[in-house]
């Protein structure tokens, strides 16, 4: 009976044990941190332009490309040519502010011109962009799955470094560096981005816009930038991402974009779009399910799992998670 | 066939517009549309304006008679043979029949439903399960069209209820998730059935039987031509039919402003997910008459990049433009064909990139603007050329462009050999300099454009002809960028369109 | 013109309505009895448009009741509201603009036909004959405003209209509804003198000749007193007075929500 699905589940369950379903909630938090990071970016481009920017996922995967080139502008991580502790913060910065300036263009050249187009021609635009950024990185790496190796981050020849080594351990359960610093640095982004928004003038400028533009403007906001800005934030969290999935998970690959993008954007979804503890809450909740997923029926049924998620979101809880329903101004 | 604003069957003409409290030779209160009735009326010169004019003032049958007489007529002079028929001609009306039931969804009812080639790939898979080899099923097509369509009719239907209370926003990224999940389910999970994969994974299912109706075989490529060339009218038809009754009005009406429609008695959600299911159907039923045409269901043919190429035929031709998906669906399919990395025209496509240039240039106005430009980039190339040549060695300069065209050589930098990430920078480089051109505003533009068109031949050259297939999805996605922001009703599109 | 009370249409009971801490719509009651038109006046954001919109069911009240007929319409969708006879034009002007002008009107005949997408498709008899129903209902309704929206301008997208015929255009596609009664936010609103004339009568035929029962928001003085059977006052969302024209307008409470204690309305 092994393809009866189900049967499949229960052995695992069984298989795994406790010390399987702590390493699947593990990993879940780590991947779902990463989530959490990109969908910032969709539910902050959202609240501020009512936007599904359908690019932001491939923002992310330019990030990972440019972690990479910066990885190997100096030696690769085999064989580094400068420590690899100033190494990796090279890569973050490289790739959170190249992201960052990404997102701004897309912002300016795809966006900006259709600031009073009907509502679905900025949606068609970012599909566009989505499509070329995509394309333009499948030609330019010609489909190359680019390794970071980066558990040879300051190990010597070759040999594995420190990012692999355990932190604590939980019930044999290794949590590795790497983890902690991706989960870490997910949490000091936000907070920094929750001081941002709600402790800045200019936190101030982007809740007034995403509240009513028109208003805003009147009131002597320079909403053009306050957007600009939204999408610089939002896309150097996503670079940000870009380099951590390419430390944690491995490499950096055209279609990363496309795949990843879409879980965040259902995070995004399942957390309530516009709300910001929405995404963070939703990533690591996406997260979970699809380590659960993985680990329990196999990574084949990963995405369908996570859409059935999506689905019964939608289903019983449209606002997602910390949404709240819109009254629209008549 | 015309735009979805058209009313047929007016008892009466229009009598003669008359300003009703002008004074004459005053145009103070009055419509624009009574003021410019005569611009309206004024036809252009020549036999391209009486063209226009014979096309602007035939009834919508005759338009669509015309159309079937020289679709009919094709497959004896200009697409003689098997080949030329299969790719240009039975292509191009699958991507006809494709782009009508998005057009519904889209244009008509005005939803954004990424999910479309979901629909088409059901659709072809159930024609591969009940009609091949691979079950042992060998049901004749009257049964299995059906069945196609509602098999892609239930997840619509399913997937329209589970959106229905956010229809806009939330449909696009369900729908977007629901193609990744079809992919992924095909591709990867093939869960197994009966003791195989049910979708056959990677390869998907192979040697499936020729459309087959009441025991009557359809295997040349002219009956499938004409088989599809009827379904394909049916289906115009029937959208138009649809388009021009009460539910087309109310599926307009809600696309244009759906509270105002709701507060006019239109359910409007009912015929959103109506229309929905309508396109679904339409995709289901042609992914079935794909997967006989091309004898097997492989998951990649209904991958996003269809999805793009049919969304770049539905705004070419203009949201909610039935008589413009026809054009839209020939212009694509037909510029597709010539790129396609297997067919072989690649003088053809070089002829194609560089008169297209030639004829933006030559669009600019005044004519010497256009004139400087094209002097400029063709001397920036030699100079570049030259310098190039002779500061970094004639390795830089003497590769050969891709098939032939050695007058190129003495214009176009291209290196001999890989010179590590030539390529890349040339391409980002090229990016860059389109977005600073974009930015540039009067002489400066026209100052910029030159350095950035000889740029644009080097990528050409260097990098794109090398791969046409990325190359040509690149282009589509431009499109749909450079298209929404200059005219976001769509190419030939007059109607503007508001609100998902 | 007070007319002897008739059977109540439309209902409001103890009706509330707050966005956040605002609230809009503070206990109201009001009638609104059969062929009657009934103004409601009130300063900008004494919750006018509000009261239309929890009529309409665009929102749903906090509290109170919305009797149409005696039958609550508290909960239904919009469409099924205007289904039951409630039709309404919008402050704003929210036209299907790219649609012909008979196009509009014909489109607010969804509710009152029936021929589904099958019969459509097959261009039925009975489709046929429903489609000439739907066209000659709408040439009636659009005949109503005399030349203004006759003829050639049938198949003119209504984006090429002029603002007051967009306003006519808005009526016009409301009563396509056949509704009980219409509800019409500010219909003389950026018109003309003349035009505001010519709208005044036309509402007095809609009632005299169509049978309509009308509730009219409207800013222009002389449009509630050349037409309206009672007048109500609204401000902050509370009724403050109530009755003839004359008598609303004398009313201290009114004169003060608009201009302040001290000062009188003037015409
Ligand atoms: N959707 C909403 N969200 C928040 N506040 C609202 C909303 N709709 C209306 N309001 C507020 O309710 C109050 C009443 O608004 P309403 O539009 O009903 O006023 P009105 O009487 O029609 O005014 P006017 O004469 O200017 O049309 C205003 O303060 C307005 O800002
Ligand atoms: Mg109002």
């Amino acid at each position: 009976m092994h393809h009866l699905l189900l049967f499949n589940i229960i052995d695992q369950i069984r298989a795994l044990g406790w010390g399987g379903a702590f390493t699947l909630l593990r990993n879940g938090i780590v991947l779902g941190s990463l989530y959490s990071l990109i969908a910032l970016g969709y539910t902050m481009v959202y609240g501020i332009l009512k936007l599904l920017n359908f690019a932001h996922g491939d923002v992310f995967m330019i990030g990972t490309f440019m972690g990479y080139g910066v990885l190997i502008a100096f030696g690769g991580a085999l064989a580094p040519t400068i420590p690899f502790i100033p190494l990796i913060l090279l890569m973050f910065a490289v790739s959170m502010a190249g992201s960052g300036v990404v997102g701004v263009g897309i912002e300016r050249f795809a966006y900006r011109p259709l600031r009073n187009a009907p509502r679905i021609a900025p949606l068609i635009s970012a599909l566009g962009v989505a499509f070329f950024l995509e394309n333009s990185a499948q030609l330019l790496t010609n489909s190359a799955h680019e390794l970071y190796n980066g558990y040879a981050l300051g190990g010597k020849n070759g040999n594995f470094g420190p990012l692999l080594n355990p932190v604590f351990t939980i019930d044999q359960v290794p949590v590795t560096v790497i983890m902690v610093i991706v989960v870490l640095t997910a949490i000091a982004l936000m907070a920094a981005l929750v001081l941002i928004v709600y402790r800045t003038k200019l936190g101030k400028a982007m809740r007034a816009t995403s509240f009513d533009r028109e208003a805003a403007s009147m009131m002597g906001i320079d909403t053009d930038r306050v957007i600009s800005m939204t999408f610089f934030i939002g896309s150097v969290l996503a670079g940000a991402a870009g380099v951590m999935y390419g430390l944690y998970i491995g490499d950096a690959y055209f279609f990363i974009g496309f795949l990843f993008g879409l879980k965040a954007f259902t995070a995004a979804v399942v957390g309530g779009i516009g709300s910001l503890p929405g995404a963070m809450l939703g990533g690591v909740l996406i997260g979970v399910v699809e380590a659960f997923a993985t680990g329990y029926a196999g990574g084949q049924w990963s995405e369908i799992v996570v859409f059935g998620i999506l689905i019964l979101f939608l289903l019983v809880r449209p606002t997602g998670l910390l949404g709240s329903p819109a009254i629209q101004k008549v | 066939m015309s735009d979805a604003s058209d009313t047929p069957g007016v008892p009466e003409p229009p009598p003669e517009p008359e300003a009703p409290e002008a004074e004459p030779g005053s145009r103070i209160g009055i419509d624009s549309w009574v003021a410019e009735a005569d611009q309206r009326r004024a036809r252009g010169r020549g036999p391209l304006g009486l063209a226009a004019w014979g096309w602007e003032s035939a009834p919508d049958s005759t338009k669509l008679l015309a159309f079937v007489a020289i679709a009919a007529s094709l497959p004896f002079w200009l697409l003689k043979s098997e080949g030329d028929l299969f790719n240009f001609g039975l292509f191009t009306l699958i991507f006809v029949g494709l782009g009508l039931g998005l057009q519904v969804v889209v244009g008509l009812a005005g939803l954004l439903d990424l999910g479309y080639v979901a629909f088409y790939g059901i659709g072809a898979y159930a024609y591969a399960l009940l009609s091949s080899g691979y079950y042992g099923h060998h049901w004749p097509a009257e049964a299995t069209l059906p069945i196609a369509m509602g098999a892609a009719v239930i997840p619509a239907a399913i997937l329209g209820f589970a959106a229905r209370r956010l229809l806009g926003d939330y449909l696009a990224i369900v729908t977007l998730f629901f193609a990744q999940a079809f992919l992924v389910f095909t591709n990867v999970t093939n869960p197994t059935l009966f003791g195989k994969g049910i979708t056959g994974g990677a390869n998907g299912i192979p040697n499936l039987d020729p459309l087959t109706f009441f025991g009557y075989k359809l295997t040349s490529t002219k009956q499938l031509y004409f088989f599809t060339l009827g379904t394909v009218v049916v289906v115009a038809a029937a959208i138009y039919l649809a388009n021009q009754s009460r539910i087309g009005r109310a599926w307009r009406a809600s696309r244009e402003d759906p509270l105002a429609a709701e507060v006019m008695s239109i359910p409007v959600n009912r015929l959103k997910i109506l229309a929905f299911i309508f396109g679904s159907a339409v995709a289901g039923l042609l992914g079935a008459i794909y997967a006989a045409v091309s004898t097997a269901a492989v998951s990649t043919n209904f991958n996003i990049g269809v999805l793009i190429i049919l969304y770049a035929i539905v705004i070419l031709g203009g949201f909610g433009s039935i008589a413009g998906v026809f054009v839209g669906a020939i212009v694509i399919n037909v510029s597709f064909e010539f790129l396609e990395p297997q067919t072989d025209y690649p003088s053809f496509k070089r002829w194609l990139f560089y008169g297209l240039i030639i004829f933006v240039i030559a669009r600019l106005k005044p004519w010497y603007r256009a004139a400087v430009i094209l002097a400029g980039t063709v001397g920036f190339g030699f100079a570049v050329h030259a310098v190039v040549a002779a500061m970094a060695g004639h390795a830089w300069t003497t590769g050969k462009p891709i098939s032939g065209a050695g007058w190129l050589t003495h214009w176009v930098v291209i290196p001999r050999l890989n010179h590590g990430n030539f390529d890349n920078f040339l391409y980002i480089g090229l990016v860059l300099a389109v977005m600073l051109v974009a930015s540039l505003k009067g002489w400066w533009r026209t100052i910029a454009l030159a350095p950035t068109l000889y740029l644009t031949a080097l990528v050409w050259e260097n990098v794109l002809v090398t791969s046409p297939g990325v190359t040509a999805l690149i282009l589509f996605g431009v499109m749909l960028i450079v298209l929404m922001a200059i005219r976001p009703q769509g190419l030939l599109g007059t109607s503007r369109v508001e609100i998902v | 013109m007070a007319e002897p009370a008739r059977k109540a249409l439309l209902e409001l009971k103890d009706l509330s309505m707050s966005f956040g801490g605002l609230k809009v719509i503070d206990g109201l009651d009001l009638t609104v009895n059969g062929r009657e038109v009934v103004s409601v006046i009130g300063p900008n954001g004494a919750g006018k448009t509000t009261l239309f919109n929890l009529i309409t069911g665009i929102y749903r009240p906090d509290a109170g009741e919305i009797l149409l007929e005696g039958g609550s319409l508290v909960g239904l969708p919009p469409y099924k509201i205007t289904q039951r006879g409630v039709a309404r034009t919008f402050q704003t002007l929210r036209l299907f603009l790219n649609m012909s002008v008979i196009e509009n009107v014909m489109a607010s005949q969804y509710g009152r036909t029936k021929v589904d997408i099958v019969r459509a498709m097959l261009r039925t008899p009975g489709m046929r004959r429903e489609e000439r129903e739907i066209r000659r209902f709408a040439e009636e309704k659009l005949s109503f405003f005399g030349q203004r929206l006759m003829g050639y301008r049938w198949n003119q997208p209504a984006y090429s209209l002029s603002y007051a015929n967009r306003r006519r255009l808005e009526i016009a596609r409301a009563m396509a509804t056949d509704p009980k009664i219409l509800l019409l936010d500010e219909p003389a609103a950026g018109m003309n003198p003349v035009e505001t004339h010519e709208i005044t009568e036309l509402i007095g035929q809609l009632r005299d000749e169509g049978g309509f029962t009308i509730l009219l928001i409207e800013h222009d003085m002389h449009v509630v007193e050349g037409i309206s059977d009672r007048v109500i006052a609204l401000d902050h969302g509370v009724k403050i007075s109530e009755g003839s024209f004359e008598q609303v307008a004398t009313d201290p409470r009114v004169v003060e929500a608009y201009l302040g204690t001290k000062a009188t309305v003037t015409k």
